[in-house]
């Protein structure tokens, strides 16, 4: 009975993978050249934080995000800069912080958002619902939208 | 007429709509196998005639304005064409030759053609076989990898536009021998052999794409996808063309049109017709809402009253009604009176079962985004 | 703790407002067939990135979307074993009975404690915005309904105890 097992739709010829579709996603750097650019982001924006300029750091660690497969490494450590970033804001500042930022960059915002909210045990949730409670009533559902059809995700 | 002419024609989805030339029938789908005619030339819309050969869920109902034949399509992977003989609305079926569901349909400007989108991860271009005296096809299928969603025809009856859930929006050639001349060569294109393709769009942000117009002139395509953003896509000669995205706050559109070569209007799951202008075809924005949200009186005015329904049902306010005229999403927008390059009204199929037909009115557009809110 | 209720559930209300813009959508692999997409997984291409919104780890709600369908997964806090009890009892409950539930999956996905799956039909006879209440009141109640049923099964057995020690106490001094 073993051939019933078999999922017979994968030999469908037509059918659109989800390699072909996380392909269009990649940037065509190496998994190294992407590392070293994190690594080299977290630096800046350390500096940054030490300096106290919380806004520009903010927006610096939400540059050129990584995006595609097989980068587990690269998100995990960006991920932890943003957070460490947003958790330097004072709850009131938030929102001032959220109208500095492009459409782009909230949409990013809200990636990582999410990204850090489905690890708990690693990231605080109620500072990230703070930030996502604040950043909905700037950016909108479209905005929550796109983090769910972007396939250039962050996690 | 006031505007906007709001008809609760049932309380199902209105799957897809359209009305013939005059604007005196309009044809309906109710989320069911049947196509409802109504009879729209007085002010109380009445049901002439049911077209009742599907056996799935019409997806598509377009009637060709001059030559009023009426063409379906289906979930249960066919297409008819339906024409009036003394009175009576007969069917002919197409040779679709597709395997999946049809979701989308419309006759090519000269009505001469029409287009079947479909699941099959392919587009029917569709034409009269005077030899066989029936309505044969031809496919294009290379490189769509999903279903296609919607479809618009280029002005000159060759081009056609499509969206797909592969997240792209393509221009193809539809161009059929002994139906149509050689066209004269446009900013897509001047060699246009069958299914050649003129140009593949996508926003980056993923997203299936709901839908596609070509702007009154068909230099310029529009499209907007799940991912709540409007596209607007102009081909440059070297290949490389110019895509503009305007990411917006609210929830997905599902269908747009042009109301001129610099307004589009979009409507979608946020229940509500919205305007995007631009002065020098590069700065695209969202300019506000047409519908103009008009908050209801409440009908429980006194205080008492108020305490008493906050009393009996624990709750202050047993509104369910959106601000919108609209209640629930809008499936479909089609402009309704006007030039191609001027339309002047335009109606709208919802959720909710209503029709309405407004007044494209840009002065009177909402500006506040805040009203949009659910 | 309880400060972060409310923008937890604000969180969910917007992403489900957000994740319930689905429309009708046929099969693209059976003929004829019209299925939840997020059940069938057989297109990639018309599922979205899944959701996670967190109170903390005991807490969360999984939201995964699809062309025409949305499941929602509802980890429900369980502080400690009476309360699991209660909790797989009550989940239990509903699902036995998920046909008059309408929206209710009827098992829970894997790691959650109840499951919801909403589909295009839901959201054409239903307002949508009613949904999403309906969902964010039903996360809200659960929580209080558990720690009612709790207080009332330590009061029941404190009462028992109380009765039963009382007769043991009364017939231990008549003895004598």
């Amino acid at each position: 009975m073993a051939f019933r097992r078999i999922d017979i739709d994968q030999y469908d010829e037509d059918i659109y993978t989800e390699e072909e579709i996380l392909i269009d996603a990649e940037s065509g750097r190496s998994a190294q050249e992407i590392e070293s650019l994190v690594d080299a982001r977290a630096t800046d924006v350390r500096n940054l934080l030490t300096r106290g300029n919380i806004n520009d750091a903010l927006t610096k660690s939400l540059e050129d995000p990584p995006y595609g497969r097989q980068l587990e490494n690269a998100k995990a450590k960006n991920i932890k800069t943003v957070i460490d970033v947003l958790n330097q804001f004072r709850s009131t500042d938030i929102p001032t912080a959220i109208k500095g930022l492009d459409v782009v960059q909230q949409d990013v915002l809200m990636k990582y958002l999410y990204a850090a909210l489905s690890k708990p045990e690693q990231f605080n949730s109620g500072m990230l619902l703070s930030w996502h409670e604040k950043l909905t009533e700037v950016a909108g559902t479209g905005s929550i939208v796109r983090v769910m059809t972007d396939k250039r995700t962050v996690f | 007429m006031s505007s906007p002419d709001v008809h609760e024609l049932t309380l199902k989805p209105i799957t897809a709509h359209s009305f013939n030339g005059d604007r005196t029938k309009l044809a309906v789908c109710p989320n069911d196998t049947n196509v409802d005619i109504y009879n729209t030339s007085s002010s109380n819309w009445t049901v002439e005639a049911t077209l009742k050969d599907h056996d799935k869920i019409v997806t598509g109902i377009d009637i060709a304005p001059n030559s009023n034949r009426i063409v379906t399509c289906s979930q249960d992977r066919n297409a008819y064409v339906w024409t009036q003989e003394n009175g009576v609305w007969k069917p002919a079926l197409v040779l679709l030759r597709i395997n999946r569901a049809a979701t989308f349909v419309r006759w090519s400007p000269n009505e001469d053609k029409f287009a079947v989108a479909s699941g099959a991860r392919a587009i029917s271009v569709c034409y009269f076989d005077e030899d066989n005296d029936w309505w044969g096809s031809k496919h294009i299928k290379k490189p769509i990898r999903s279903t296609v969603l919607s479809i618009d025809w280029h002005p000159n009856n060759v081009l056609l536009a499509s969206g797909s859930a592969d997240m792209k929006a393509r221009v193809f050639s539809a161009f059929i021998k002994g139906v149509d001349k050689k066209p004269t060569p446009t900013v897509w294109g001047d060699k246009l052999p069958f299914n050649t393709v003129c140009g593949e769009f996508q926003s980056g942000r993923g997203g299936w794409v709901h839908t596609v117009a070509f702007s009154p002139s068909g230099d310029v395509l529009a499209f907007a996808g799940h991912d709540s953003c409007i596209n607007v896509a102009y081909p440059n000669a070297d290949g490389n063309p110019t895509v503009i995205t305007v990411a917006t706050p609210s929830l997905p559109y599902l269908s747009l049109f042009w109301a001129n070569e610099h307004q589009i209007v979009a409507a979608g799951h946020d229940c509500a017709p919205v305007l995007f202008e631009t002065s020098n075809n590069q700065d695209w924005h969202y300019t506000g809402s047409l519908d103009e949200n008009k908050k209801k009186v409440s009908t429980a005015t006194s205080v008492l009253s108020r305490f008493k329904t906050m009393d009996s049902r624990g709750s202050s306010d047993n509104d369910t009604d959106l601000n919108t005229i609209h209640q629930n999403t809008i499936l479909e927008m089609r402009p309704y009176a006007g030039t191609r390059d001027n339309v002047t009204q335009f109606s709208t199929a919802g959720v909710d079962g209503k029709i309405v037909v407004w007044d494209f009115d840009p002065s009177r557009v909402v500006k506040d985004m805040s009203a949009l809110r659910l | 703790m309880s400060n972060t209720l409310r923008p937890y559930l604000t969180a969910v209300r917007s992403t489900l407002t957000a994740a319930l813009c689905v429309e009708n959508f046929s099969s693209q692999v059976v003929e004829r067939h019209n299925k939840p997409e997020i059940e069938a997984q057989t297109s990639k291409e018309v599922i979205m990135n899944p959701l996670t919104i967190s109170r903390n780890e005991n807490e969360q709600v999984l939201i995964e979307t699809s062309v025409n369908s949305v499941r929602i997964s509802i980890k429900i806090k369980q502080a400690d074993d009476i309360e699991t009890i209660l909790c797989h009892k009550f989940s239990r409950f509903m699902m036995m009975r998920a046909d008059n539930f309408v929206i209710l999956r009827r098992k829970p996905m894997d790691g959650f404690d109840i499951s919801f799956l909403i589909t295009n039909h839901h959201t054409e006879q239903m307002y949508k915005h009613k949904l999403v209440d309906f969902i964010v009141h039903f996360m809200e109640a659960v929580d209080k309904e558990i720690s009612e049923m709790k207080l009332s099964v330590n009061k029941r057995a404190r009462t028992v105890a109380e009765s039963y020690l009382g007769e043991a106490s009364r017939l231990f001094y008549k003895g004598y």
